[in-house]
């Protein structure tokens, strides 16, 4: 009966042993002596009871196994019982007192729920490997000239031949034509004509990539050269099943692209995404005719990919380009700039831009983990000071020290793990939420999910936390004198101690905020800089059509020229539009092909190279419809096609580059056709690369003067433009019913898109300065709030003595504003440090930016009183009477 | 009792063991001697499977063991029975009054 009520110190094997042994010895000693009572001789007795027992040793042996076991069992249920008993407790207790429950599990659930969410983008778009066979192997090649700076230029077909039939290190090399909305072709005899967004690709593409497809097969080598049986295609898989129902007899049918016959040879696997999300067919880029893209050297419109052969280092790969293109540039003239090659990870190209963001973000939200950490920790202390009694009493009572310590533990842990099962719920909608909002912008979206090996970390942070801090009062009870702590009056003994431990804490927790509140500052600016950028047009209430003139116009110059401008004519005639023009080349979308040229008067010396611009065909009207301003002479007009000689306007970043302080109306260039070309304008500069870089000299050329069949059409309307849609699609096929259409939006979606990436990374930094203050200033508030109730005697004590409310107020708000001014004077310092890590996402604001930390500072002072002045009001209120009374 | 099935003989050992100590505390030397006398030794039961029964016992929770002192001042262990120990015992005596009825009925001349 005495083991189920108290407990025993467990026995060990030995004893256990032991145990049997004594026990078996008493039977055959009390048998043996009655046997001899009996009259048997001593020697007879011990023979007969050891032949009674039977098999003694086997008996022995099984005893001791079996009390073993049964010890172990014993054990076993005593745990568990006193686990439950002790999580029941923990959870009585934490009901007990919801304000921190509450306040701990909130904490809690927000760090473990921002850091899995943003640590998930990370290991998804950052670290999880491509989804291609040994990725590590694959990397991404630009033909490179060092002279006219294009270190990423695109590649040439002709070149690329040279590269593959050249490589020794490379196991392939693949070119591939893919630009978002331009390379397509038309889909024709499925039901409505429609434009496919298609891959052009070299022979090289799949096997360097080393995917094999879902279903049927790839291009065979002779299938992708020109002049072979390559009329195939290889469909993505989200287009087969969108299109074709995901019905596996698609492999071997026919279907007609632009006019022509083409047999499907397979269907690529799901996660397959290379190059874009978007891609319908893959095609080989052999089909493409010399009167769309020329087959010539000096053409370059192919990004390359190429493997590295097993355990190459990507140095050697470099030097082996190099080599290749140093050897092809002496050998042909058209290639004599381009001597060498940009070798680059495949991985990092993919990633490109969103690295620096998302680094950012993990830098932040790292910091509001550790200042929930820190949160809980000072929640804990505070919690502890009034646990010390509690403990003392049961210490008191008799309860060991382990006992005691057990017993915080589970309370902790069940703390814990609540907090951390919200967390994992908040972060999981967080993840889904950050996903729907940055899928544009992220690369790899798609493959973001919960990250199990994250949620461990940041659970098992907070669990530490939750442990070690709530630990503290049973080290504390057991390690000083019981007596003490109870006589303190339930202040506890470390009150000073742990107020001090507090007062350290809240100083870190507010200089984090201060961090956090800078990161989101300096990106909020730097967001509203780009936002009043002036872009050099109006994006408001445009319409954009894009697409790609059939080639039923392209036969003749005449049918081009008639489509071009019918289409133009229509659209203008509708009710609703103010003005509409047309250009190939689309603000933030395509920055326009590079040209050399010479202009007038300039002599370009023997070795040096003639300087380029970024040349863009354009409509008549269309800086009219674009709200371009002409600085200087004309605009396009319709005359100004092929017909006559051609003319140019330029931009005001390339008259003053090359004809600074002169007039540039009237000037010409050499180098656009066989005769000077002559500047007939000047126009305002356009933001035409970014919203954030500047531009750079450029000149427009008439589109029917150098034909291009890409075609956005820029629409300015009365009201709202997207309503003005479905009549200029009527409008265009009125004129031809087959004529496809790739896409239709507004130009501001295209600069809202432009600026998606800061807008997400600004909403995310300011969630995070936002958190940063409520946790840094419940953190200030529990400190002041407890230092209150800590010094209520003293108070009490002033107030009878006199002191009036506004003393006693300015006492607890001075306590606040020193713990906060340290933590904010520490902030700033860490700030200076820590933001230029942010330059990298930064446009227009330095990381040192004076206004932004001066409004901190001021922010954050004013979270400080406040968090200050109401504990402080609650002490102003202090009757003298009760308090003394209550000690 | 060699040659019985083992489920009759341990079930009927439990029930004796049982049975013996709802007299009082007892170590297992006593447990044996009470059930020779008790039987005037028709039901001679192997010391090691007596031994083996008590441990079984007490882990399943029916007996509790503590040592203390034998009346020759000798440590002994002492078995007691436990609430379990009881009711087991209930169910374990009537169970076996059943069958012994069933026995007997059988053996019975018609």
């Amino acid at each position: 009966m005495m083991r189920s009520l108290f407990h025993f110190p467990w026995r060990t094997a030995q004893r256990i042993d032991a145990d049997v042994d004594d026990e078996l010895h008493f039977h055959l000693a009390m048998l043996v002596e009655q046997l001899v009572t009996r009259g048997l001789t001593p020697e007879q007795a011990r023979a007969e009871a050891v032949r009674r027992f039977g098999d003694m040793e086997d008996a022995r042996r099984y005893l001791q196994r079996f009390d073993r076991g049964t010890e172990a069992a014993r054990r076993r249920t005593e745990f568990v019982g006193e686990l439950r008993h002790d999580a029941g407790y923990a959870l009585r207790t934490l009901r007990g007192a919801p304000a921190f429950t509450l306040t701990a599990l909130l904490t809690l659930a927000l760090g473990i729920g921002a850091n899995t969410a943003i640590f998930s983008v990370v290991h998804g778009v950052l670290m999880k490997p491509l989804p291609f066979p040994q990725p590590e192997q694959l990397v991404r090649i630009w033909s490179a000239s060092k002279a006219t700076g294009a270190l990423q230029a695109a590649v040439s077909p002709v070149d690329l031949d040279d590269w593959r039939a050249q490589r020794k290190v490379f196991t392939d090399i693949g070119g591939y034509w893919y630009t978002e909305g331009g390379s397509g072709i038309d889909m024709t005899g499925e039901g409505d004509p429609r434009r496919l967004s298609a891959a052009f690709v070299e022979p090289g593409f799949f096997p360097t990539l080393g995917v094999q497809p879902a279903l049927g097969r790839l291009p065979r080598e002779d299938e992708m050269h020109r002049g072979g049986p390559d009329h195939v295609v290889v469909l993505s898989y989200s287009f087969w099943r969108r299109q074709f129902s995901g019905a596996a007899s698609v492999v071997g049918r026919t279907l007609t692209l632009g006019g022509d016959p083409y047999e499907v040879l397979g269907v690529m696997p799901r996660d397959f995404h290379y190059p874009a999300d978007r891609i319908d067919i893959y095609i080989p880029y052999a089909t493409i005719p010399d009167h769309a893209i020329p087959r010539l050297r000096q053409d370059r419109v192919l990004d390359v990919v190429a493997r590295l052969r097993p355990g190459v280092s990507i140095e050697r790969g470099r030097a082996e380009m190099a080599a290749i293109t140093g050897r092809l540039s002496e050998q042909y003239a058209e290639d004599r700039t381009w001597t060498s090659a940009t070798v680059e990870p495949l991985l990092d190209v993919i990633v490109g831009g969103a690295r620096s963001g998302i680094l950012v973000l993990v830098g932040a939200v790292a910091f509001v983990l550790l200042l929930a950490c820190a949160n809980l920790a000072s929640l804990l202390l505070a919690r502890a000071s009034v646990r010390e009694r509690e403990l003392a009493v049961r210490s008191a009572l008799g309860a060991g020290r382990a006992r005691l310590v057990r017993q915080l533990l589970t309370e902790s842990l069940v703390l814990a793990l609540l907090g951390g099962a919200l967390g994992v719920v908040l972060g999981l909608f967080s993840m889904r939420a950050l996903v729907a909002m940055g899928a544009e912008q992220l690369p790899r979206a798609a493959e973001i999910q919960l990250d199990p090996a994250v949620l461990g970390f940041a659970l098992a942070l907070s669990v530490a936390t939750g442990l070690i801090f709530g630990l503290v009062p049973a080290l504390r009870v057991t390690a000083t004198d019981l007596q003490t702590a109870l006589r303190d009056g339930g202040r506890g003994s470390s009150g000073t101690q742990g107020q001090r431990m507090r007062a350290v804490l809240v100083v870190a927790e507010v200089a984090v905020a201060v961090v956090l509140v800078v990161a989101a500052g300096l990106m909020t600016r730097s967001f509203l800089r780009l936002l009043r950028v002036d872009l050099g047009f109006r994006p408001d209430h445009v319409l954009v059509v894009n697409y790609t003139i059939g080639t039923q116009h392209q036969g003749t110059e005449a049918q081009m020229r008639n489509f071009y401008t019918d289409v133009l004519d229509r659209v203008r005639a509708l009710p609703g539009v103010v003005a509409a023009g047309a250009a190939k080349e689309l603000p933030f979308r395509n920055s326009g092909e590079r040209m050399a040229f010479v202009p007038e008067g300039m002599v370009v010396p023997a070795g040096t190279e003639s300087p380029t611009a970024h040349v863009i065909h354009v409509s008549d009207g269309y800086f009219n419809a674009l709200g371009v301003p002409v600085v200087a002479g004309r605009e396009f007009r319709r005359g100004d096609d092929s017909q006559v000689p051609l003319v140019v306007v330029v931009n005001e970043a390339f008259a003053q580059r090359f004809f600074p302080g002169r007039a540039a109306v009237g000037r010409t260039l050499a180098g656009f056709s066989e005769q000077p070309t002559p500047i007939i304008g000047v126009v305002g500069n356009v933001r035409q690369e970014s919203v954030e870089e500047p531009s750079t000299p450029a000149v427009y050329i008439h589109n029917l003067q150098n034909t291009r069949v890409q075609t956005n059409l820029v629409i300015r309307t009365r009201g709202e433009p997207l309503a003005m849609a479905g009549a200029v699609q009527r409008a265009i096929w009125s004129i031809d019913r087959d004529q496809t259409i790739t896409s239709v939006f507004t130009l501001s979606s295209a600069r809202g898109d432009a600026v998606a990436r800061p807008r997400l990374l600004t909403t995310l930094l300011s969630l995070f300065g936002a958190l940063g203050l409520l946790l840094g200033g419940i953190g200030l508030y529990g400190v002041l709030a407890y230092f209150v109730l800590h010094r209520r005697r003293e108070i009490g004590v002033r107030v009878a003595l006199g002191a009036d409310a506004g003393r006693v107020q300015r006492m607890v708000v001075a306590r606040g504003l020193s713990l906060a001014g340290a933590g904010i004077l520490a902030g700033l310092a860490g700030a200076l440090v820590l933001t230029r890590f942010m330059r990298g996402v930064l446009f227009g604001v330095g990381t040192t930016d004076l206004p932004t930390f001066a409004g901190v500072t001021v922010t954050l002072l004013g979270v400080a009183f406040l968090a200050s002045w109401i504990p402080a009001r609650r002490a102003s209120r202090v009757d003298p009477m009760i308090t003394m009374r209550a000690e | 009792m060699a040659g019985q099935s083992l489920d009759l003989l341990q079930g009927t050992l439990d029930v004796l063991v049982l049975r013996t100590l709802l007299w009082g505390e007892m170590h297992g030397y006593a447990v044996s001697r009470w059930i020779h006398d008790r039987t005037d030794g028709v039901i001679e039961i192997e010391d090691a499977a007596l031994y083996k029964a008590l441990h079984r016992l007490e882990r399943a929770g029916a007996i509790e063991a503590a040592w203390g002192l034998s009346e020759n001042n000798r440590r002994a262990r002492y078995y007691h029975l436990t609430r379990r120990g009881r009711q087991q015992l209930r169910v374990g005596e009537s169970t076996w009054r059943r069958y012994a009825e069933a026995v007997a009925k059988v053996l019975e001349p018609a």
